[in-house]
């Protein structure tokens, strides 16, 4: 073996014709056979020499061509006219299966599982994305949504409105907050440690909470009478985006359940304290309520104030964006660690 | 440092090699056999003294490779190949040992190969060092450094305790960091990563 270093960029060593040799009949020692097991792996040059070498010696040669036609035999039988990737692609992982007998794999073509249907695949994967959807988030954002048109147009309550939008941009959060962590996914463990897992996986299940409530919520909002100074059915469209995203990073710190829970007190903090203050006797009227949430949301300046600050939220967010990889919460005390000592 | 960089051409061939075996094409797959089955052997008989076993690892490697050469993406088809083939040891070795052997809790998550490690192999420092293992403490650091196997895997492909791997592992590199402080070199071979 040459050991001798060439500049960066050139091959430091290949195997020399000696070295293929004593590997080949085994009497290279461990060392130095690590070695160009590793440089073969990465050197076609070498490979096919230590190949020409191993297949020179009297044992290993004829069972290299026996398996040879085994092998060919094998593939001509298997596949007829068909590229091996789609036969692949269509078993999935059943070559693992059998790893000792190729015959067994070889009855697994013929049992090839029918592909799922177009509908049926979009239902899997909307069930895959929301676990919010399906749960209790599902019912309370259809609960809001019910209550909402049936006090305003059967109680006849004039507040609906403004009440539909204090709590409007928190639902989502909700959503939010259900859809990913140890608490709310039974899979957590699962798909945080998958490769498409962590941010990427919450982003997706944000998308389909935002993708049901923003229409939902919008719909609704502008079904209900609108007595004068209460904001436009899209007025809370960008605070409920900032809220969300501002879930999100800080979401990447506490974990998605107690972010949720913050913001959301935020924001009732910010509409209903100053609402009760301005009362006179505590409880907020419909109209005062009106009157805060306009200015919270109504107006230019607000509105680019809410654009801004989901803007800088979601930079926050493309910061900390490796955070969701591990799980938040994942230390002494956390919920996998009392899992573990149980 | 650079350890070696294969030539370009070559790399090139056996890619498309395996991109001729993914559209089905059997003598890309006889090319590719004669290019990788003997160094594949030679590596397999090293690691499973049953010559049975070596043979159906051996077929069922390719076999695997035919059905599966579409997933190949890029970089070492050499190494791509060694992959499947010590999985598919692994499996042979348990599937044989299943029998007599007890089920072990389940493993803690393990880093298995380390390229600091590789790093320093073509330094004669290093291969004095691994010379002066016994030989269980190398066969342990073979399968996890070099062939890439997990603690579970490399337990039963040896057919020890994934304990005794880590124990091993750890005596292992222990002792060669003990023999390279000695060699006077510790410090100055790319090895310091090794903890």
């Amino acid at each position: 073996m040459k050991r001798e270093q060439v500049g960066p960029g050139g091959p430091a060593w290949h195997v020399d014709e000696a070295m293929s040799r004593r590997y080949a009949d085994g009497s290279l020692p461990e060392p130095d056979a690590w070695s160009l097991e590793k440089h073969v792996e990465a050197c076609g040059r070498c490979a096919s020499a230590v190949s020409a070498a191993v297949r020179a010696t009297g044992t290993a040669g004829p069972l290299l061509e026996d398996v040879r036609g085994a092998l060919l035999r094998t593939v001509a039988e298997e596949a007829p006219g068909e590229g091996a990737g789609a036969t692949e692609r269509k078993r999935g992982a059943g070559a693992r299966r059998s790893p000792l007998r190729p015959s067994a794999g070889r009855r697994g073509v013929a049992v090839r599982p029918a592909s799922a249907s177009l509908p049926g695949r979009l239902a899997r994967t909307v069930w895959a994305a929301g676990p919010a959807l399906r749960g209790a988030w599902g019912v309370a954002l259809l609960v809001v949504c019910a209550g909402a048109v049936a006090l305003a147009y059967g109680a006849g309550f004039l507040a609906a409105r403004s009440v539909f939008f204090a709590l409007a941009p928190v639902l989502p959060l909700a959503g939010v907050a259900l859809s990913y962590g140890p608490y709310a996914d039974p899979m957590y463990e699962i798909s945080a440690a998958a490769p498409s897992g962590g941010l990427r996986l919450l982003l997706i299940r944000t998308t389909a909470v935002l993708g049901v409530s923003l229409p939902l919520l919008t719909a609704v909002g502008a079904l209900l009478p609108a007595p004068p100074g209460v904001p436009g059915a899209a007025a809370w469209l960008l605070p409920g985006l900032a809220l969300t995203v501002g879930t999100l990073a800080l979401g990447s710190c506490t974990g998605c359940r107690t972010a949720g829970a913050l913001v959301a007190a935020g924001w009732a903090f910010a509409v209903l304290l100053p609402a009760a203050a301005h009362a006179p006797n505590g409880a907020p009227t419909p109209a005062v309520l009106a009157e805060q949430l306009g200015r919270c949301v109504s107006g230019s300046a607000a509105q680019s104030g809410w654009a801004a600050a989901a803007l800088c939220c979601a930079g926050l967010l493309a910061l900390r964006r490796r955070a969701f990889d591990f799980a938040p919460d994942h230390g002494p005390g956390s919920y996998l660690n009392r899992l573990e000592n149980s | 440092m650079k350890r070696f960089r294969p030539l370009r051409a070559d790399r090139g061939y056996d890619a498309a090699l395996l991109r001729g075996i993914a559209r089905g094409d059997q003598a890309a797959l006889a090319a590719f056999y004669d290019r990788h089955a003997g160094w594949l052997h030679a590596r397999l008989a090293r690691r499973c003294a049953d010559a049975e076993t070596v043979r159906e690892v051996l077929q069922d490697t390719f076999v695997t490779v035919w059905r599966s050469a579409g997933s190949y993406r890029s970089g070492e088809a050499g190494g791509w190949l060694w992959v499947i083939a010590a999985r598919r040891l692994v499996d042979a070795q348990r599937a044989q040992a299943r029998a007599e052997r007890v089920v072990h809790e389940p493993p803690a998550a393990v880093p298995s190969a380390e390229d600091s490690a590789l790093g320093g192999l073509e330094y004669g420092d290093v291969g004095t060092a691994l010379d002066r293992l016994s030989p269980e403490l190398r066969e342990v650091l073979r399968a996890t450094v070099i062939d890439g196997l997990t603690t579970r895997e490399a337990a039963q492909l040896l057919g020890i305790p994934e304990g005794t791997v880590k124990t091993r592992a750890m005596r292992a590199r222990r002792e060669l960091r003990a023999v390279l402080g000695q060699l006077g070199n510790a410090a100055t071979t790319p090895w310091g990563g090794l903890a």
